[in-house]
């Protein structure tokens, strides 16, 4: 799937796409938008949880959406939401402990960014994607 | 002294008395002895004073008979005297020997005189002469008392400060004190005179009956040591050396002597050295242990950087640098981890686990793992002694880290020949097992030199094998005796080479309930970590469709997405059965109110309002054993084995690649035993089977039933167990009445088996969902039983090569194997025939080779012989065969 780039892991995009019936996207589909959709409210949550520098809560979130992101494959946005957990839990990508709060809050900041406009980009693809394999 | 100027025997002049006379009543000890060395003559004297009479040495070799006089550690001495008797024949003259120590305590010199007529020897004259007494340091054990010594030994010991001399009567009364004594204790002499001796005695000393105890001792041992507080006048203590003698006069006991040492100043050098000692150990251990943590976290860093790094676009010769950069990193690693093991073994703070241990399994994935880095020309040879317990309970993460160690080391240090691996008892008691674990290499083996500090911490045998800390050894020394064990090792007794043993202590399994429990704990998967083929996969999904239809899961997962693509992946494979959770607490609920209901829990780990590690944990609780399988992104190597720990069978890494999530489903749904049959009750269903099997008349086949035909390398296989029966030409009777076992409910509930299979085969299983939440009653199991007829349909389609597993049948298995993918473990020789679970592994049709230990534990022959008359009885109105 070389349309996606690295914004997405063919093999286990393939595994889901595998799982449409037919030659529709019946299943895959929706669910990519279901995911857009999950996205947009997480990003919400993060944006308040970042406002009240609720490192912890953003942690859970990024961990959440990384979920999701790694089931289909999403591997950009996946990566930022890892950034987003780690540093919620004050820790550095190696692990070991960031002592300060403000570094985090940047790095997640950054992160959330990036995860925005990734998924922006990726949206736009896989609308094109969806658009093309339904002629 | 008078020397006779002519031979022996003269004839006596007139005027003289007789010579002869004269020589007997001269009153000197004389001897005159022949050319040859004859005592021919002696004085009256000389018999007195040696204490012999004439006869005694008249006619005797001078030598014997001096020898037989002489003191018996002084055999010696007489060549002294041969000394001298030699130089003076040789000198013509007189000659003196050196004193010689006769059994009367008195030395003896000699005056050697040579009588020659002409350059004849005509005799030998021996004058004595009691030697001065010390004459030479050898004697001085024989000074004989005298005034003046004892005077002498009196005024030393009364004048000696540094030491308290003094004796004790027989009952322990001070009888004598020297100025020592008077410095040390700071008792005057007669104050202390007639007092026990037992006033110098602590009050805790005194309370064991100390003093007492010392005399008993001593008089019994002649002499007894002690060292200790002693109290002076004043009340203050020293730390004092005390040494009691008996002390006998003529053999008769007369008190005892004692000497007293003040090691004060020593004592308290050595607890100050002591303390410093541990302070720096400590010190030590604690520094080990901070540092290898700090060094950890980096070195973790920068492993997953060069990982990282890997993944990326790289030309060849930097992919080679990051990888020298990766490898190096990693011996880096497990050098830390080495210290840090070692730091927290000698600090006492490491602890060993209790868990069950599958040996072979350990042993054998040892061995492959450390065969992989191994020279193409180093053969591996393992031996596992059939008496060998499937699983027992101790530590397997310790086991395998000693094994693995001694294992490496083999490798490392072999570069051409052998390395055996030997595993088997050494004892067994009603509770324990002592598990015999040897190495045998032909490496380069260890120096003489080197075998005494081979356990040693920080040593390497030779300095050009610097590999690694030099603490392996050491910490499997530690590990293993923690474990119960002893480590040692040996040369290699064929030839060049080196044998390292350890052996461990395991308790026995106790009760089957515990084996229950346990039992799905034993897996040791390779799902995740093997490289999965193709065709398995394809005949995997296939049999999985085929039961899929009356499987029932339930899914605990949070996130709606992931929901969706588990539910849509398993859905793919056919099962349609599955329950949604979408946090732990909901799934703990779910199982609690249908115990029975799942076959199969995927559970999430992290998770709102309860997690996964804690529902299964709370499930476990619940005593419900269904199969739950972690899914989660944790990659680290310890999430597989704290999934474990929480009471969960098996992971699967996030995101779930559908290949590996069918091999974990096959494992889990096709290949392992039914949780919900404990094996009492599987017992008695074959039992039951077996006797119903006897009772009924067997009937050939219902074509109608299941019209195929049986894989012919069933029969082909078939165990060589001959039970002639009328339907052994039959094999495929003989297989399916094993496999109906599980069918024996339907019997107890008064239905037939083939009329349940109809209304289920084409049930896409709600029915079966109410059935089975009725309750966990194993013996009403309808879902055991289902699909038969419509498996086997399916089963004829695709030919021999499937072995058709299905929860129950597996003891049937066996006899369908096709060979020989026993790999290492064949060594253990051919099947024994009470071993079914064995045999299950090896048929397990390719597609779970690697899952021993994993299965139910048979500890009784019974099972199989039913099995085997089973083959041979098949039920009537047997349903078709698994499949």
């Amino acid at each position: 799937m070389p349309e996606f780039g690295d914004h997405v892991d063919p093999a286990i995009f393939e595994q889901i796409l595998e799982m449409d019936e037919d030659e529709t996207r019946d299943f895959s589909q929706p669910l990519v938008f279901n995911f857009f959709e999950q996205t947009q409210e997480t990003f919400a949550k993060m944006d308040r949880a970042l406002a009240k520098q609720d490192l912890k809560e953003l942690s859970a979130l990024g961990h959440f959406l990384k979920g999701s992101s790694a089931t289909l494959g999403f591997t950009k946005i996946r990566d930022s939401c890892q950034v987003i957990q780690q540093y919620g839990n004050e820790l550095n990508m190696d692990g070991t402990r960031e002592p300060s709060q403000d570094v985090c809050l940047k790095k997640i900041t950054e992160a959330i960014k990036t995860a925005k406009h990734d998924t922006a980009d990726l949206e736009k693809m896989m609308n094109k994607f969806f658009k093309n394999s339904e002629q | 002294m008078q020397q006779p100027q002519g031979p022996t025997t003269p004839s006596p002049p007139p005027a003289l008395p007789d010579l002869g006379l004269l020589f007997d009543l001269t009153p000197l000890p004389l001897l005159i002895i022949s050319p040859a060395w004859r005592i021919t003559r002696a004085s009256s004297r000389f018999l007195t004073d040696w204490h012999v009479s004439a006869a005694d040495c008249i006619g005797q070799q001078l030598l014997s008979f001096i020898e037989s006089q002489l003191l018996p550690p002084r055999f010696a001495h007489y060549g002294r005297l041969t000394t001298a008797i030699d130089d003076a024949i040789a000198s013509r003259a007189p000659r003196i020997s050196k004193p010689i120590s006769t059994k009367h305590t008195v030395s003896w010199t000699a005056r050697v005189v040579p009588v020659f007529n002409g350059d004849e020897l005509l005799s030998i004259f021996l004058e004595w002469t009691e030697s001065p007494a010390s004459s030479s340091e050898e004697d001085l054990e024989l000074v004989k008392p005298g005034v003046s010594t004892d005077e002498a030994f009196r005024i030393l010991v009364q004048a000696v400060k540094d030491y308290a001399i003094f004796l004790l009567d027989t009952k322990g009364r001070i009888a004598s004190w020297n100025d020592g004594a008077e410095l040390l204790k700071g008792y005057k002499r007669h104050e202390i005179i007639g007092k026990h001796f037992s006033i110098f005695y602590g009050k805790e000393d005194l309370e064991i009956r100390k003093p007492e105890m010392e005399l008993e001792i001593c008089m019994r041992e002649g002499r007894v040591e002690d060292e200790g507080w002693r109290y002076r006048r004043d009340g203050s203590r020293f730390w004092a050396n005390v040494v009691i003698t008996a002390v006998y006069k003529d053999g008769v006991h007369v008190g005892f002597g004692k000497v007293t040492r003040d090691l004060t100043e020593r004592k308290s050098a050595e607890s100050r050295l002591i303390a410093a000692y541990e302070e720096s150990e400590k010190l030590k251990s604690d520094f080990l242990a901070n540092m290898s943590h700090e060094i950890r976290t980096p070195m973790h860093g920068m492993l997953s950087a060069c990982t990282l790094l890997l993944d990326t676009p790289l030309s060849d010769k930097q992919r080679d640098i990051v990888n020298i950069m990766d490898e190096s990193g990693q011996v880096l690693l497990q050098v830390i981890n080495d210290i840090l093991d070692y730091s927290k073994l000698s600090s006492g703070t490491f602890s060993i686990h209790s868990d069950i241990v599958g040996i072979t399994s350990i042993v054998t994935s040892v061995v492959r793992s450390v065969q992989a880095t191994l020279s193409p020309s180093v053969d591996f040879e393992l031996f596992l002694a059939p008496d060998l317990p499937r699983s027992v309970q101790g530590d397997p993460l310790r086991y395998r880290q000693v094994l693995h160690n001694l294992v490496g080391n083999a490798a490392k240090f072999t570069a051409k020949g052998s390395i055996r691996v030997r595993a088997s008892v050494q004892r067994e008691d009603e509770t324990s097992y002592v598990v015999l674990t040897e190495v045998t290499d032909t490496g380069i083996g260890i120096p003489e030199a080197a075998t005494a500090s081979l356990f040693t911490p920080f040593t390497q045998f030779e300095a050009t094998t610097t590999r690694g800390t030099g603490l392996g050894l050491s910490i499997a020394k530690s590990l293993t005796e923690l474990m119960g064990g002893t480590i040692g090792y040996r040369p290699n007794p064929e030839r060049h080479g080196s044998v390292f043993w350890f052996t461990t202590r395991f308790d026995k399994i106790k009760t089957l309930e515990q084996m229950q429990n346990w039992k799905k704990k034993l897996v040791e998967s390779d799902v995740t970590t093997t490289p999965i083929q193709e065709d398995e996969i394809t005949n995997l999904r296939r049999e999985l469709g085929l039961v899929a239809s009356r499987k029932n899961l339930l899914v605990v997962e949070d996130n709606v997405i992931n929901q969706k693509v588990i539910l849509g992946m398993l859905r793919s494979i056919g099962l349609k059965n599955v329950v949604l959770a979408s946090n732990g607490l909901d799934a703990v609920k779910i199982v609690r109110g249908k115990p029975a209901a799942y076959d199969l829990v995927l559970m999430d780990i992290n998770m709102p309002v309860l997690d996964g590690y804690e529902a299964a944990k709370q499930i476990r609780e619940a005593g419900v054993y269904v199969p739950i399988v972690a899914m989660t992104a944790y990659a680290l190597k310890g999430d597989r084995e704290r999934c474990l720990e929480h009471g969960m069978n098996d992971y699967i890494p996030k995101p779930v690649d559908k290949n590996r999530l069918i091999k974990i489903l096959g494992k889990w749904l096709l290949i392992m035993t039914d949780y919900r049959k404990t094996f009492e009750e599987r017992l008695a269903n074959l039992k039951r089977q077996h006797a119903a099997s006897l009772k009924e008349t067997p009937e050939s086949d219902k074509p109608g039933l299941h019209p195929h035909v049986q894989t012919p390398d069933l029969s082909a296989t078939s165990e060589p167990t001959p039970q002639p029966t009328p339907d052994d030409e039959d094999p495929l009777s003989a297989a399916s009445a094993i496999n109906a076992q599980p069918d024996t409910t339907e019997e107890v509930n008064g239905v037939p088996a083939a009329d349940i299979d109809e209304p289920i085969q084409n049930d896409s299983g709600a029915g079966l969902d109410a059935t089975v939440s009725q309750g966990p009653s194993p013996s009403h199991e309808p879902l055991e039983d289902t699909p038969k007829a419509s498996n086997s349909a399916s089963l004829d389609a695709t030919g021999p090569q499937v072995p058709g597993l299905e929860q129950e049948p597996l003891e049937a298995i066996p006899k369908a194997d096709s060979g020989p993918k026993l790999d290492m473990m064949s060594t253990q020789g051919p099947l024994p025939s009470e071993e079914p679970v064995e045999a299950v592994t090896k048929a397990g049709s390719g597609a779970n080779p690697d899952i021993m230990g994993s299965q139910e534990p048979l500890p009784s022959k019974e099972p199989l012989e039913a099995v085997a008359q089973l083959a041979a009885k098949p039920v009537e109105g047997d349903t078709p065969p698994w499949a």
